[in-house]
């Protein structure tokens, strides 16, 4: 237990004084954070302007139209509307008939048509538009929230709870005799494989953990994006994200002789890769692959992290979480088995 | 005996790395594995550690048969690798302690050794140093601390000169000796001649995987022909004249080296007063004149007509 420690002690201060290691686990998801705000941001909140309609004098529903808010409404002749089409004066005219003329299509034509048609339609229940009252919201409210920017981050969460894979790499490496200097050495002491390992599962997973809570309070106080409802099933897909992504760098960092550079660009390209299936980059690509190749989103440990996250806290749907930690776990045992094969030789046939 | 190697054979798939290699160490003593670069002198000490597997052969440390389990005979033995092998992160001390304790589990003795090893390399300046600010000669030294703060029965101390400036080598062969006074037994592998004749009491000569012969200093000295070397730098003197010397008596050899000539004696008696006689009988004039004894680069040419630093 006292080795345990101080193995602990020294892997942890060899890790954390490692610049690649602390630009990746902690400087890089901030970096991400803050881009993916600065991207996304200024597409999700996109503040509607008042949109300018002209109407004939004799409008039935003129003085319905000026009292929405959303509607700059002017009077004028039919004469004049094509010429105020033209110059982009008005987005739309409705005549005395109802009907409505644009001259081309958008996001502000769709609106003055749909606002038309809901008119329409309550008239067409024979209900008198007079008694109608706009003020009141017939979709109950609930807690729940829709928000892309939202599950953007939540796959980026999903990413950087896989980085453990660095320190992963990092730990495997210094003990193996034909891949570092000090993998020779520490196998010639009289210290066992297994502890230095366990030493470097707990480190990995510690700092880990703790680079995420960073990037957590970055979003949370800085960028201000409340991110969590669940709090228990959250930290449980990011405590078993973090310890996927520690097995996957012990393999990764097991299983062949190039250099530690190389291993951590592969680590690298991994994440990214199932980022970009995950819809981190963009949501589309999930779509289509839910929708072409769902076993793909079914199996992929980013996207089982990212969706969970995304249900458990927007959704507060619970359902599928337990699937998921499940999944994750037959990762971590694979993942472990392999690598267990690898490290267990005691001998090499060349250094 | 330390440690018995009998019958080693390693294989790199067609290249006989190690051909049957034999090697024994007794408690106390300095051996010294000297051979050229790529005789099989790390790859030898790598398989009595159990860090490569080989093909054949026994080994046995302490009297017990040592595999990559034997953690009671690895508590015992101390290595200081060819490579500086260091944690890049950690300061000097770091290093030092975190190596040490890994044999010595007592908090107070583990820093007092710590101590005592800064103290024997000489880096008690640079204790907080990270190991990238140190130069190669005081990596080396550091490397050497980590591989004996624990104060081992038996050391293994593999090219630790290498690339080394002269001040620190001169320290590190001087810690070596202190460590042999102190009681360790040491397996010191180098390519540099000097040093093995200077430190070791025992030589065990490699080539091409194969130990050629061992002995004491004297011993290998004793097994070659050449007993003697005079060293002339004659002002002028033609073909026939060289011939010439080749009939003194017990001469086996001239051998040209820039400007001067290597001549060679086999055992007898007066050589240097047989060739000044021969000087002045020809009237010969030289630059210098010198004797010498045969050095283990002699030992190393006789028997594989290659010199050992080629």
């Amino acid at each position: 237990m006292k080795n345990l420690f101080r193995n602990c002690m020294y892997q942890e201060k060899n890790l954390y004084r490692d610049k690649t290691f602390v630009f990746w686990s902690l400087i890089y998801p901030l970096i991400m954070a803050i881009f993916f705000y600065t991207a996304f941001n200024g597409i999700m909140n996109i503040e509607l302007e008042k949109i300018d309609i002209g109407i004939g004098a004799e409008n039935p529903i003129g003085f319905i139209l000026e009292e929405i808010e959303l509607l700059n409404v002017h009077k004028i002749s039919e004469d004049k509307a094509n010429e105020k089409l033209e110059n982009e004066e008005i987005q739309g005219f409705i005549d005395n008939d109802l009907d409505l003329l644009v001259l081309k299509s958008g996001v502000n034509q769709t609106v003055i048509k749909e606002i038309l048609d809901q008119i329409k339609q309550i008239g067409k229940l024979n209900v008198p538009i007079e008694n109608f009252d706009f003020t009141v919201d017939y979709i109950q409210s609930t807690n729940q929230r829709a928000d892309a920017i939202i599950i953007i981050f939540y796959a980026l969460i999903a990413m950087v709870s896989t980085y453990g894979i660095f320190p992963g790499i990092e730990t495997v490496s210094l003990i193996q005799a034909n891949l570092t200097n000090v993998g020779k050495r520490i196998n010639i002491t009289p210290l066992k494989k297994k502890d230095f390992l366990l030493a470097g599962v707990i480190v990995s997973l510690t700092l880990n953990l703790l680079s995420n809570v960073v990037l957590l309070i970055f979003v949370k106080y800085l960028l201000k994006i409340e991110l969590f409802t669940e709090i228990k099933y959250s930290t449980l897909f990011i405590t078993i994200g973090n310890l996927f992504g520690v097995a996957l760098g012990i393999l990764i960092g097991s299983s062949n002789k190039q250099s530690i550079n190389v291993k951590t660009l592969l680590g690298i390209t991994i994440t990214l890769v199932l980022s970009f299936f995950s819809g981190m980059m963009s949501p589309d690509i999930k779509i289509l692959l839910d929708r072409k190749l769902p076993m793909i989103g079914k199996l992929n440990p980013i996207s089982i992290i990212t969706d969970n996250l995304y249900r458990i806290n927007l959704l507060e749907n619970t359902q599928y979480a337990m699937k998921g930690i499940m999944i994750l776990g037959v990762y971590c045992i694979i993942l472990i088995l392999v690598s267990y094969g690898f490290l267990r030789r005691k001998t090499y046939d060349s250094i | 005996m330390v440690v018995k190697v009998k019958n080693l054979v390693k294989r790199y798939k067609e290249l006989i790395a190690l051909e049957h290699f034999n090697m024994e160490v007794e408690e106390g003593e300095i051996l010294g594995l000297l051979g050229p670069n790529g005789c099989g002198k790390t790859t030898a000490i790598n398989c009595i550690l159990s860090l490569l597997s080989f093909d054949k052969g026994e080994i046995e440390i302490f009297g017990k048969k040592m595999t990559p389990n034997s953690y009671d005979i690895k508590k015992q033995i101390g290595v200081v690798p060819q490579e500086v092998s260091v944690f890049d992160n950690l300061t000097v001390r770091e290093n030092i302690d975190y190596f040490c304790g890994l044999y010595i589990e007592d908090k107070n003795l583990r820093k007092q050794y710590v101590e005592e090893a800064i103290d024997f390399v000489g880096l008690k300046d640079y204790v907080k140093f990270h190991p990238k600010k140190l130069s190669g000669g005081l990596k080396r030294r550091l490397n050497i601390a980590c591989g004996i703060a624990h104060k081992p029965k038996l050391i293994f101390l593999d090219e630790p000169t290498v690339a080394v400036d002269a001040q620190s080598r001169n320290f590190i062969l001087d810690g070596i000796k202190k460590l042999n006074e102190e009681g360790s037994t040491i397996i010191y592998t180098t390519h540099y001649l000097e040093e093995a004749e200077m430190l070791c009491k025992r030589i065990v000569i490699m080539d091409n995987g194969k130990n050629l012969v061992s002995g004491t200093n004297e011993e290998l000295k004793a097994m070659i022909t050449t007993t003697e070397k005079i060293v002339v730098g004659f002002s002028t003197i033609d073909g026939t004249q060289v011939q010439e010397i080749g009939k003194i008596p017990h001469v086996i050899d001239i051998e040209k080296r820039e400007e001067d000539y290597v001549i060679k004696f086999e055992n007898g008696l007066n050589n240097l007063s047989n060739l000044l006689e021969f000087i002045k009988k020809n009237n010969l004039t030289y630059t210098k004149l010198y004797s010498q004894l045969p050095t283990l680069n002699d030992v190393f040419l006789e028997l594989t007509g290659k010199e050992l630093r080629d």
